[in-house]
């Protein structure tokens, strides 16, 4: 059975149904109503293209940008998406293309970076960035230890005493500095709102239990999303490929994807 | 805790006493439990062992140094001394500290000039700095008592201290001979001009090591440059600079390697980028900016702060950091079981050791009369009174000078 978002809460709701199984939101065939607004000329996308929903908060959606052309630019100041009171997009920030049939995202070298939601587990490339509830956050894994080594003079080094840890969770600050950073003795960090390894008792977009860090013995590290309510978003490299349903971070702005 | 007689005079004093609370004569000492070779073994356990249970608690908001708090202990006790000399009032209560004889105790600075010590240029020393003594072994009038010749008291005659300032009464030097104060080997051929003052080791048990002279000018320390300094594979060659001149005793980090750390005695300004000790944990304070646009008027996204004014990083390797803590709120408190920061591992901290605060638009860091002291690390150079203390290397030292 062909299904479509409602969009309202974007529920997938069998094409021929006029309400919302979910939500109850009346869909209006053919033009989507209530708070969505139309960009573009024509009002019904053609299969296979895209639209971009920004959501603003507890089932409200904002403006729907439907993808009709072959590149839509995102940013501050440029392209047909743009936000000019988002201080976290950079002029020119990311592109949404088409290419061999499916959409793309690419970041654009925007300061800020794309983030996308992951789906239950990704592998972290090293540095990587991603996004929990208001956190920015950010893995590293800690150097083997190479013991004392002195200096050119014949000088060693003192410092606190080695305690030795497997990786260590660092919190950037927006501005980039950074906040706090934790160190983990074992290969998990559990992070949530409370009864975690790390705890953010007063951010309000976390859940209680919300992602796990994993660190393998080789080194690499796998963050898994543990059924929050708003989702774990990693920074991607420079493109990734979008499916229907994703969901999107450019600055501040939550893009969903709808492709029908 | 035991208790030694003085065999000249008989009365019984703490067994860390050096010298007779009632005569001034040197105790004689069961051996010395051998102390814990400062190896110069490359663990981590190396310098903050060396000031453990070694220092004198620091008084809050105190005067610095011990040899300021000797004075003011005499000053606190000097009519019951003088009236009960034999009572077991100690005018001295820090027992480390036995004045030796190149060295004589400050001045109280409630009595009289001393006309000896202004002419040594006393005069012209900072003020926290207590003015040197000269013996003078005053004229004896003629009762059974003396005048001090520092602070004019009336003292007993042979009694070896003046029981109201605690300066060493020029009768006594003909009690025990000074231990001896300078390395051996030193080549005694030239009759050079006797060292103003020197760096004394501090070692493990608590116990005074060898010393180091320092003389007029510049005087450098650094692996290499004197016994004291050659086993420790944490000091640079050319670690630090001693000078002496017309203010005092300047002490200059010559961009060593670990730094040259000193005891805090008083509330101290903290900057960004200040290194500090507690225990073993070696700490950087670091100022956390409000967020500024990038050129083209880009924000870089993060976490929104919640208020923090700094951060602190514990050091774990040469540019390396491990945790570090985010500093919010008017203070945070630093210990191994109660504050906000807490090095529970770290049992050279004390349970409630140190606070770095926000206050008048600054950022301090206090002692909170931790057992081991908090040792911040020079930026470049200051000039430190008589009694610092100081960590260089792996040895904690005590600056003496006159």
């Amino acid at each position: 059975m062909s299904v479509r978002p409602c969009p309202n809460c974007g529920a997938d709701i069998p094409v021929d149904n006029r309400f919302c199984g979910s939500c109850g939101a009346k869909i209006d065939l053919p033009a989507p109503a209530g708070p969505a607004k139309t960009m573009f000329f024509g009002a019904t996308q053609p299969a296979g293209k895209a639209k971009l929903t920004v959501i603003k908060g507890e089932g409200m959606d904002g403006v729907t940008y439907l993808l009709n052309a072959t590149e839509h630019v995102a940013g501050r100041t440029e392209g047909a998406i743009m936000f000019h009171d988002d201080p976290l997009l950079s002029p020119r920030h990311a592109n949404f293309t088409y290419r061999d049939g499916r959409l793309h995202v690419i970041d654009e070298g925007s300061v800020n970076g794309v983030f996308i939601r992951i789906k239950a587990s990704v592998i972290l490339g090293p540095g990587a960035l991603f996004l929990i509830g208001e956190q920015l956050l950010q893995v590293e894994p800690s150097p083997p230890d190479l013991g004392p080594q002195p200096d050119a003079e014949g000088t060693y080094f003192y410092a606190s005493p080695k305690r030795p840890s497997k990786m260590k969770l660092i919190q950037r600050l927006r501005g980039g500095e950074i906040g706090m950073i934790y160190r983990s003795r074992s290969d998990t960090i559990s992070i949530g709102r409370e009864g975690n390894d790390v705890n953010f008792l007063d951010d309000p977009f976390i859940s209680g239990r919300h992602a796990q860090i994993a660190i393998s013995p080789e080194g690499q590290v796998t963050l898994t999303d543990l059924g929050s309510k708003n989702g774990t978003f990693v920074r991607i490299n420079d493109e990734i490929a979008l499916d229907h349903g994703d969901h999107v971070f450019v600055g501040q702005q939550l893009l969903r994807v709808e492709i029908t | 805790m035991h208790l030694i007689t003085c065999n000249r005079c008989g009365k019984e004093n703490q067994d860390h006493y050096k010298f007779c609370l009632g005569c001034g004569n040197e105790l004689a000492r069961p051996a010395p439990a051998p102390a814990p070779t400062p190896s110069a073994a490359l663990g981590n356990d190396g310098p903050i062992e060396t000031a453990r249970t070694v220092l004198p608690p620091a008084p809050i908001g105190g005067v610095s140094g011990a040899m300021a708090t000797t004075a003011s202990s005499g000053e606190l006790r000097s009519s019951a001394a003088v009236a009960k000399p034999k009572s077991g009032i100690p005018w001295n209560d820090s027992p480390k500290m036995p004045a030796p004889v190149p060295f004589s105790l400050p001045p109280n600075p409630l009595a009289g000039p001393a006309p000896a010590a202004r002419a040594t240029g006393a005069a012209a020393q900072p003020s926290t700095t207590p003015a040197p003594v000269r013996m003078t072994g005053g004229p004896a009038p003629a009762s059974d008592t003396v005048s001090c010749p520092n602070c004019g008291k009336a003292v007993q005659t042979g009694f070896a201290f003046c029981g109201a300032c605690g300066t060493r009464i020029g009768a006594a030097t003909s009690g025990p001979q000074p231990r001896t104060m300078f390395m051996a080997g030193s080549t005694s051929a030239a009759p050079a001009a006797a060292p103003r003052g020197r760096l004394i080791l501090i070692r493990p048990d608590g116990s005074e090591g060898g010393s180091h002279p320092i003389h007029d000018g510049d005087n450098l320390i650094g692996r290499g440059q004197a016994p004291l300094f050659d086993a420790d594979a944490y000091l640079s060659p050319r670690h630090a600079e001693l000078s002496i001149g017309p203010n005092g005793v300047t002490i200059r980090d010559l961009q060593s390697l670990n730094g040259v750390f000193l005891k805090i005695a008083t509330e101290e300004p903290l900057e960004s980028g200040d290194i500090f000790r507690i225990g073993q944990e070696l700490l950087r304070f670091e100022v956390i900016s409000p967020p500024q646009a990038l050129e083209d008027g880009t924000e870089v996204m993060g976490t929104p702060n919640p208020g923090f004014w700094g951060r602190l990083s514990v050091i774990v390797g040469r540019d390396v950091d491990g945790s570090a803590f985010p500093l919010f709120g008017e203070a945070i408190v630093l210990g191994r079981e109660r504050g906000d920061i807490l090095f529970p591992e770290d049992g050279y901290v004390s349970g409630t050791h140190a606070r770095i605060s926000l206050h008048d638009e600054r950022v301090f860091l206090t002692d909170l009369g931790s057992s081991n002291g908090t040792f911040l690390r020079l930026r470049s150079e200051r000039v430190i009174p008589t009694g610092s203390y100081m960590l260089m290397g792996q040895q904690l030292f005590r600056l003496e000078f006159r």
